[in-house]
């Protein structure tokens, strides 16, 4: 009697479930109501969950894991003094580029306003590709804002936008891509991820470009959401070569499972008016 | 009392995934720990546990993941309720049996999501076989710990009790 029960209520829920997708899949407007109202509510605990995890981290990083901090320190300082003299170099280089912009009458491109975010949890499904920050629509944030790292791309802003945290869907996602130019050859082409071979893989690349393993690829700015020239990775290996079935696969330079801090990119990407398509 | 456990149990291996993703994502480890609380639930106390725990498990991780919702409980409450009726069937004592169990579950689970997905895509995405070898394998190492320390834990409860008994007879009053 009680099996019996128990597979009637198990059959009720299953169905449930099964009228409970259904209905989320054929909404066709936008997103589904239940979704964003959950969200909503669940960034909350992310924020809270997020907060256990960094506090735990912090415990163990600023008073258990302190040997070394002297050398640390050090090495770091040093590091300072080198990126000091970098940055002297690049902004010679940059007077250079803006001088010469000018001279040639090209309009300056100026560097759009970024606000930086945190990441509070990761997806709790397993092999999924999104994380929550805790920026939202009070900040500002709304959907196909581009996410930055501080080596590279990280992904764009994907809905729900909650009022205080918003979704990431990450480079290296299944659906994820961003129009890209190879920085040694200058030939474009749609950086994807979610490859079984590599995290990412370019495609549409005009099949005479010559690809070079190491070569830098960047973002070009065309596809209206990452402002041109950040990082995206370097061409880890270039397969089939020379055929039409070469394949580009591509090292990113993001580490993406430790993604802490990132810069949201407040505007879209601009104009770059530098021709077609 | 039983449907309290249930949900302390799915409850924290939800609070624990979450937690533990966010240092995962994008990464190449992956692991369902809330797969883990559902079979031990279904394990532990039967069929109607595993299908609750696996309801409600199921629901609160594609809510928090932001996801389709249902699309993780549904194979989560099938896994747990069947889970549940081989618990009930044959007498799993060992922990190795109940880890086979488990191991059995993240196979079929991952299996049944991608069918699921291919349904609502209306093409078969592609299948990572290694991440799912990955994802059995840290399920089954967490379940072996959890149902080790499941079984060991009353008796170490039992002799830490008996050694403070005799301590106490021992003493000259």
């Amino acid at each position: 009697m009680f099996l019996r029960q128990t597979f009637t209520l198990f059959a009720v829920i299953c169905v449930g479930h099964v009228l409970l997708i259904s209905a989320q899949v054929q909404s066709a407007s936008g997103l589904p109501v239940l979704q964003s109202i959950a969200f909503g509510a669940l960034a909350r605990f992310q924020t809270a969950t997020g907060a256990v995890a960094d506090s735990g981290r912090g415990l163990w990083t600023n008073y258990v894991a302190v040997s070394g901090a002297a050398r640390e320190s050090e090495a770091l300082r040093r590091r300072v003094l080198d990126l000091e003299t970098e940055l002297q170099r690049q902004r010679a280089l940059a007077d250079r580029a803006m001088a010469l912009e000018s001279a040639l009458g090209l309009r300056a491109e100026v560097p759009a306003p970024t606000l930086a975010a945190r990441v509070i949890a990761g997806s709790p499904a397993p092999g999924s590709s999104r994380v929550m920050i805790d920026r939202g629509r009070r900040d500002g944030i709304r959907p196909d804002l581009a996410v930055i790292g501080e080596l590279g791309v990280v992904g764009r802003v994907i809905s729900p936008v909650a009022s205080g945290a918003a979704t990431v869907q990450l480079l290296v996602g299944q659906d994820a891509g961003a129009g890209v130019t190879l920085e040694r050859s200058g030939a474009g082409g749609i950086v994807l991820g979610g490859g079984n071979a590599a995290p990412l893989r370019i495609a549409y690349v005009p099949r005479l470009a010559d690809v070079q393993p190491g070569e830098r690829v960047l973002t070009s700015g065309q596809d209206g959401i990452y402002p041109a020239g950040f990082l995206v990775g370097t061409v880890d290996e270039v397969l089939d070569a020379g055929t039409a079935e070469r394949q580009i696969l591509v090292r990113p330079a993001v580490d993406f499972s430790h993604i802490d801090l990132v810069l949201v990119v407040l505007s879209p990407a601009p104009d770059t008016g530098r021709g077609g398509p | 009392m039983k449907l309290t456990s249930v949900l302390l149990t799915v409850g924290s291996a939800v609070f624990v995934q979450v937690v533990l993703a966010r240092y995962t994502v994008g990464g190449v480890w992956a692991f369902d720990l809330v797969l883990v609380g559902v079979i031990f639930a279904a394990l532990q106390w039967g069929p109607a546990a595993g299908m609750v725990g696996g309801t409600i498990g199921g629901l609160l991780q594609d809510l928090l993941a932001g996801e389709i919702v249902g699309v993780g409980a549904l194979p989560k409450t099938m896994v747990g309720f069947v889970g549940g009726v081989v618990g009930s069937q044959f007498v799993l004592t060992r922990a190795h049996a109940r880890v086979t169990v488990v191991v059995v579950a993240s196979v079929v689970h991952r299996l049944m999501i991608l069918a699921l997905g291919g349904l609502i895509d209306q093409q078969w995405p592609a299948v990572s076989w290694s991440a799912m070898l990955t994802e059995t394998a840290i399920n089954a190492g967490c379940a072996l710990v959890l149902f080790q320390a499941t079984t060991m834990l009353p008796g170490v409860m039992e002799r830490q009790r008996m050694s403070r008994r005799s301590t106490f007879s021992r003493r000259q009053w």
